[in-house]
């Protein structure tokens, strides 16, 4: 039997509409629906983020991002299913209620690429902004370095109405970029910007003979559109992998040293002191899979912290090298996903990282990325088209995925 | 072998901010408990830290008022370790990029002589939560009240350059000095706004090696400080004597045995750089603006009260040493107040009796003007030093101006000739003896007499007649 794709339906979504500015019937997100993530802080709704150690934990404040699309008059739906702590995909429901049409958008926490390849999946938009651009406060997070809040929706457009409603400065959120800050109200599909796409050679040797033909049908057809095509070359690219593993997991490791049972959240039944209390609510709280990412970032923490600067360091250079292709090409093109979909298990943190290969360079340079489907397909099979660009090309990005959803199929 | 002590300090001053350091909760520790939180000083899920100017610029003073240099870039660290007093498992403090470096401190050595003490970095950090102990029945139970959890802290860091308890001492008395100075923090031990650890190690004297060292905590004086260190030195001398191994730990100071204590392991974590606070860059102008809002600092103004009052260096040093007793002192001299009398009587008539009343410059009743007031009377001559301190007493009891005071008592000075000249022919018929004496050559004698001249006065005859008058007699 399936379960039940949320795991909280808003009892009555009109209600928030009395502290909103606009109410619903006026507001520019008007008759749109958005699913969130338990990850996200909606007052008096639980937000324990898939995981028991947040069990029973409901939201105190409204997240900045909630706050704006209140009062913008979009209606939210309730909160998806998310595997724990947004770490991989196993058990998320995001995808089957967009296909079902249960909820005309989702919003969830894209630490690797969750969004992008959930969209791919299921053949809809998302969009990941540059780091600084949406505010974070209320997000319950796992690696905030590498981690920003995604949007899935089927058509561009409203991605677009949405980021135009939850981008810019906040008080409560210091990390924000400022007066740089990327706008939406010029994303149109006649915004030309991006004229050179560049695609990588090396991350093209690790796909399938049946991602590859998908690809280059799919670089075919953007060159017959008008767009110039280059092959650019980044040889350190292997090492988004092994920097964003290293990085996400002493981060995680740390975020997750709040959850102790003493406030909320699952607390063992029986201990005998408080050190004793800690040792089993953490052991009974987390699952195989976070509880495996928490100790390689400890290990690197307290065991090996010379191996954590270094792939500080190596992140440094390489979004010096990605800003280098990005004096080369407008923006740059990967497939979204491989072909192989599975459920990762409990175990298997390299074929976690497996999965998003492909999406997580853009978490690591903190660059816009979005995902377009119908155009990189082999038969039946979509693996998505991912477009990344400079950061703070927000704008633009998303006026390229205007554009090729209008020239579409 | 002779050996030498090396002692470094760390030195922990909360900084007296409106708020905390990353939300806007008042900085109130001693409030009920857990009355000055909110879901980010708790650390609660989604919250985000919220770094303020205040604490920024406070601790930023507070560094150039050490001689520190402010780095161009300084950025936040998650110090980890778990304990209840810590709920989140990291604490925000400075460990790779500090706010500022370089600084010193110049103390006067045991022999006298001025002696630089260097302070290595000074960082800023959020204080944790205080576990309260109690007992539930029979049930040893532990509280966490965190109002003081993200108040807004530096961490003093001097370099090993203190040998002696003195050295210590007077290095702390001098931060101390320095920092209230500043106004940024009220640098007391004893209700712990300021927290002293000592580093210290022994080594043969005339060398310059670094050997294995003990931190010694839970000192809350000066004082303890002191003592703490000269009981270190003893014990760890006494370990070599005997050929024991320095072992690096941490131990505490227990005032009641007197002695320091082994304390359990204690975790050290390590730090990596916070993800959520953005990196702080000050720019030129920013400093400029903070170099502007330093105040003159004690050295210098002593310096200027030398040249620009004539007070001696004692004089100077004692009126500048207290940013308040110094603001006190130009208040007064400013209203016409010879500098060295206004000094004289700070310091060995007011300063004392408010101690006495346990006053503080800002709530006495006597303001500069009141005191102004009265050193004038006395240097007028309308009253006497005897009636100028019963005066002084007066002003502390009511809202009277010192003329007033004068004249409704009758504490004006005599210094009618006529009136004189009676009372100096009875005390001189009455001490025939004395007479005798001081026409015999004994100096003194002249002193009996004119006091029994005062007192014949009921001390309001002025005291400088008096004596002219006796020379002239005799
Ligand atoms: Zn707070």
């Amino acid at each position: 039997m399936q379960t039940d794709a949320f795991t909280y339906l808003d009892p009555s979504p009109s209600v928030w509409g009395h502290d909103s500015v606009m109410s619903p019937e006026q507001g520019p997100l008007a008759g749109k629906s958005l699913t969130i993530q338990p990850s996200l802080s909606v007052r008096g709704w639980p937000a324990d983020a898939g995981s028991v150690a947040l069990k029973g934990f409901v939201a105190l404040e409204d997240a900045t991002v909630i706050e704006r699309l209140k009062k913008a008059g979009a209606t939210l739906v309730g909160t998806s299913r998310m595997s724990e702590l947004g770490l991989g995909l196993a058990g998320d429901t995001t995808g089957r209620i967009l296909s079902e049409g249960r909820s005309d958008m989702a919003l969830m926490t894209d630490m690797m690429g969750e969004a992008r390849i959930i969209a791919a999946r299921v053949g809809a938009f998302a969009f990941k902004p540059s780091n600084g651009t949406v505010s974070r406060f209320g997000l319950i997070g796992l690696a905030p370095s590498m981690e920003c809040l995604g949007i899935l929706a089927r058509a561009p457009e409203d991605i677009v109405a949405v980021m135009g409603i939850m981008a810019g400065d906040d008080d409560r959120d210091f990390s924000m970029c400022g007066s740089e800050a990327p706008r939406f109200d010029h994303v149109t599909e006649s915004d030309d910007s991006i004229k050179v796409i560049g695609f990588m050679k090396e991350p093209i040797e690790t796909l399938s003979e049946a991602e590859v033909r998908a690809f280059r049908g799919c670089l075919d057809r953007l060159e017959k559109s008008g767009f110039r095509i280059r092959e650019v070359s980044l040889p350190d690219y292997d090492l988004f992998r092994s920097v964003h593993h290293c990085i996400g997991a002493v981060e995680a490791s740390s975020s997750c040293g709040k959850y102790d049972g003493v406030r909320y959240g699952h607390r063992t039944a029986a201990a005998k002191n408080w050190n004793d209390m800690y040792l089993k609510t953490r052991a009974e709280s987390f699952g195989a899979l976070v509880k495996a990412y928490l100790f390689q970032g400890a290990y690197f923490q307290f065991e090996n912290y010379g191996a954590f600067e270094n792939a500080c360091r190596i992140r440094a250079r390489l979004v010096k090298a990605i800003n280098g292709l990005f004096a080369e090409v407008d923006a740059l093109a990967f497939p979204t996903r491989s072909g192989s979909i599975r459920e990762v298990s409990a175990e298997d943190m390299e074929g976690l990282y497996d999965d998003f290969v492909l999406t997580l360079p853009a978490n690591v340079a903190g660059v816009p990325a979005v995902q377009i489907p119908g155009y990189c397909t082999d038969g039946n099979a979509d693996y998505g088209l991912q477009i990344i660009g400079p950061r703070l090309s927000d704008g633009p990005l998303l006026s390229l995925a205007v554009r090729l959803s209008k020239m579409g199929t | 072998m002779e050996h030498e002590a090396v002692i470094g300090l760390e030195i922990h001053a909360e900084l007296n901010c409106a708020t905390k350091m990353f939300c806007d909760c008042p900085n109130r520790i001693g409030d009920e408990p857990n009355l000055n939180t909110c879901p980010i000083c708790l650390w609660f899920p989604g919250s985000v830290p919220k770094f303020t100017a205040d604490a920024l610029e406070k601790a930023a003073l507070t560094a150039m008022g050490l001689n520190c240099t402010i780095q161009d870039r300084s950025a936040f660290d998650q110090k980890v370790y778990y304990y209840p007093d810590l709920p989140k498992g990291f604490q925000l403090s400075q460990a790779h990029l500090p706010l500022a470096r370089n600084g010193w401190l110049d103390i006067a050595g045991e022999d006298g002589q001025p002696r630089r003490l260097r302070i290595h970095k000074i960082h800023m950090e959020e204080d944790v939560a205080k576990l309260v102990h109690e007992m539930e029945g029979r049930t040893p139970i532990s509280l966490v009240d965190f109002n003081r959890a993200g108040v807004p802290l530096v961490e003093i860091v001097t370099e090993p350059d203190m040998r002696s308890p003195h050295d210590a001492m007077e290095f702390i008395r001098a931060l101390r000095t320095q920092i209230r100075y500043l106004g940024t923090s009220e640098c007391s031990m004893e209700s712990g706004s300021m927290r002293v650890d000592a580093n210290i190690s022994m080594r043969p004297r005339g060398t310059d090696q670094l050997n294995t060292k003990v931190e010694v905590k839970n000192m809350n004086s000066i004082r303890h400080l002191g003592d703490a260190i000269v009981y270190e030195i003893s014990r760890q001398t006494a370990s070599l004597v005997a050929g024991e191994p320095i072992v690096l730990h941490t131990r505490l100071w227990d005032p009641e045995k007197r002695a320091t204590v082994a304390m359990r392991g204690k975790f050290e974590g390590p730090c990596i750089p916070d993800p959520m606070v953005p990196q702080i860059v000050v720019t030129e102008a920013w400093k400029n603006e903070m170099l502007a809002k330093l105040p003159e600092m004690p050295g210098r103004k002593a310096d200027r009260f030398g040249r620009q009052y004539g007070l001696t260096r004692e004089e100077a040093l004692a009126m500048s040493a207290e940013r308040d007793v110094s603001e006190y002192f130009e208040a007064v001299v400013n209203r016409q107040v010879a500098p060295r009398t206004a000094t004289h009587w700070i310091a060995a008539q007011l300063l004392p009796t408010m101690r006495e009343r346990n006053q503080s410059f800002t709530d006495t009743p006597v303001t500069p003007a009141r005191f102004a007031g009265l050193l004038t009377l006395l240097e007028r001559d309308a009253i006497n030093a005897n009636a100028a301190r019963e005066v002084l007493a007066r002003l502390f009891e009511s809202e009277q101006t010192p003329e007033t005071i004068v004249e409704r008592y009758g504490y004006r000075q005599v210094s009618n000739a006529d009136q004189l000249e009676g009372i100096v022919d009875q005390v001189l018929a009455a001490n025939p003896a004395a007479v005798n004496d001081y026409r015999n050559g004994v100096a003194k004698a002249m002193g009996f007499l004119v006091g029994q001249a005062m007192q014949a006065s009921k001390g309001k005859a002025n005291p400088k007649l008096i004596r002219e008058i006796l020379t002239g007699k005799l």
